[in-house]
């Protein structure tokens, strides 16, 4: 195999992993503050179902997660909803992947919310409460960037873990950068590509890092 | 927040719904697939069955049959690279349509016949298990008995996993033929069992040139054949397509493509 095949191929297997990884961390933030909210929820039994959800999620292996979300409807309740292929890498395997990321994460990211919000001093909501302010208005005007701050420290180190956390994707067949290099190239006895591959993660996550540290820079301004 | 939570909770049900209706319909597994337009078929790469050539296309003998019996059924051919161990599961789930990959009409590992999974196609190529082991190590490995001890390796769930677990006690399974061969080759296991139709196309040239067919292990011959899922009407339809292909001369032709002439089974379904 040549190297420019070796190099095409790889960089597909890094577009659908980069792809995982965008999809996963856009969509499972926004998740990640709604389970919080239900976390923080003052009726008992939606605060009681959140608990014990972040629990399952949190405390079964992703990998078991992966399995489950994509054999399960088919073959427990005959629904082939993730039996489709498609001519894009969102066939149903990619779908299935990211759903499971997208609920394992936003479980993660939901701990580290509630943390970042119990963090700010009650005479925050109070101080709101006295001028007049309503609950969301408070949350999102006056908590919310502060929460931000706090939490971007943990949620950066989440997210380089995601980064790596995406190569699971291969256990139901995903065409990630791994499956690639393990169905295609590994099997011709070619190494060398490993150290490509590592290469390839090195820069992401050091392009991930200057990002985070960009963003604690332009934040500092806030004194919690 | 509360209204929004309801409109959400409402569509999930609608969508629950939809999927719930659409699915008491009573199809049969070939209407699907018609539906559809295309068939998958599970395959791991693995030469000559299944395996892309130098300018990177998708070939092999398993690919073209499958290609040409798609083009007799009308429908295309799809391939999805599968975790062999996980073929049965993928094939109920719908994730796949077909297992058609050199599978073994036989027995797994564990003695069960494969027929309590699937149902078979007629039988269409001959193989038999190989045991791989370095050239070097031939001398040494030149018995049945020699062999106990030895580190051996096979695809999980594959046809040569009995003959490995039975030559050596310690054994390993690992996810296609193909890295097996690998594993060989840089030495961490003493012997792999793989297909004879692999190991006739790759052993003992190119990449693996150190290796070499054990010839101190004589094997029964064995058929390979296409797994559907049981009771699917898909079988009878493919078995009508790979008659006609038999009587035509086209899986001839691809079995000299492939250098198996000899070991193509002839007027396959011919009564």
């Amino acid at each position: 195999m040549s190297f420019e095949l070796i190099n095409s191929k790889l960089l597909v297997g890094f577009g659908t992993t980069c792809l995982l990884f965008l999809l996963t961390l856009v969509l499972s933030l926004p998740l990640g503050l709604l389970i919080m909210f239900g976390l923080k929820c003052p009726f008992k039994p939606i605060k009681w179902l959140c608990n014990v959800f972040v629990w399952a999620i949190r405390g079964t292996p992703l990998m078991l997660q992966l399995f489950v979300v994509f054999y399960v409807p088919s073959m427990l309740f005959g629904l082939r909803i993730f039996s489709f292929t498609s001519t894009t890498v969102f066939d149903g395997r990619f779908i299935a992947a990211l759903i499971t990321f997208v609920i394992n994460y936003a479980c993660y990211f939901s701990v580290i919310f509630r943390g970042g919000v119990d963090n700010i001093s009650r005479g925050q909501f109070e101080a709101g409460k006295v001028l007049g302010m309503t609950k969301s208005q408070i949350f999102f005007k006056v908590i919310l960037l502060q929460v931000i701050k706090t939490v971007i420290p943990p949620v950066s180190n989440e997210v380089i873990t995601l980064v790596k956390d995406t190569s699971l994707a291969r256990v139901i067949s995903v065409a990630e950068i791994f499956f690639i290099n393990e169905t295609e190239i590994l099997t011709k006895a070619i190494v060398w590509p490993l150290f490509y591959i590592g290469v390839f993660f090195l820069l992401f996550v050091g392009l991930l890092t200057v990002l985070f540290n960009y963003i604690e820079k332009k934040l500092s301004y806030f004194k919690a | 927040m509360k209204k929004l939570l309801t409109v959400l909770l409402a569509s999930l049900l609608c969508v629950g719904a939809a999927i719930g209706l659409t699915g008491c319909k009573a199809k049969s597994d070939y209407d699907k697939i018609k539906e559809k337009g295309y068939f998958v078929c599970g395959i791991t790469l693995f030469n000559p069955m299944n395996y892309f050539n130098d300018e990177d296309e998708l070939v092999g003998f398993d690919t073209e049959f499958a290609n040409a019996v798609a083009e007799q059924l009308g429908l295309k051919a799809k391939f999805q690279i599968i975790s062999w161990s996980a073929k049965y599961l993928e094939l109920n789930s719908g994730a796949i349509d077909c297992i058609w990959n050199g599978f073994t009409y036989g027995n797994e590992s564990d003695g069960v016949s494969r027929t309590e999974y699937v149902d078979f196609s007629y039988k269409y190529l001959l193989n038999g298990q190989c045991v791989v082991t370095s050239t070097a190590n031939l001398s040494v490995l030149n018995s049945a008995a020699a062999f106990a001890g030895k580190k051996g390796m096979a695809e999980g769930g594959s046809a040569g996993e009995e003959l490995a677990q039975s030559l050596s006690s310690v054994y390993t399974a690992t996810t296609s033929q193909a890295n097996a061969l690998l594993e060989l080759k840089s030495g961490t296991v003493d012997f792999i069992v793989i297909d004879a139709t692999m190991a006739n196309a790759l052993v003992g040239q190119g990449d693996y040139n150190t290796l070499s067919i054990n010839p101190a292990i004589e094997t029964e011959i064995e058929e390979y054949a296409i797994g559907f899922r049981k009771g699917s009407d898909f079988t009878a339809k493919v078995n009508e397509a790979i008659t006609t292909l038999s009587a035509n001369g086209k899986l001839a032709e691809i079995a000299a493509e492939y250098d198996l002439s000899s070991a193509l089974i002839e007027n396959i379904g011919a009564k």
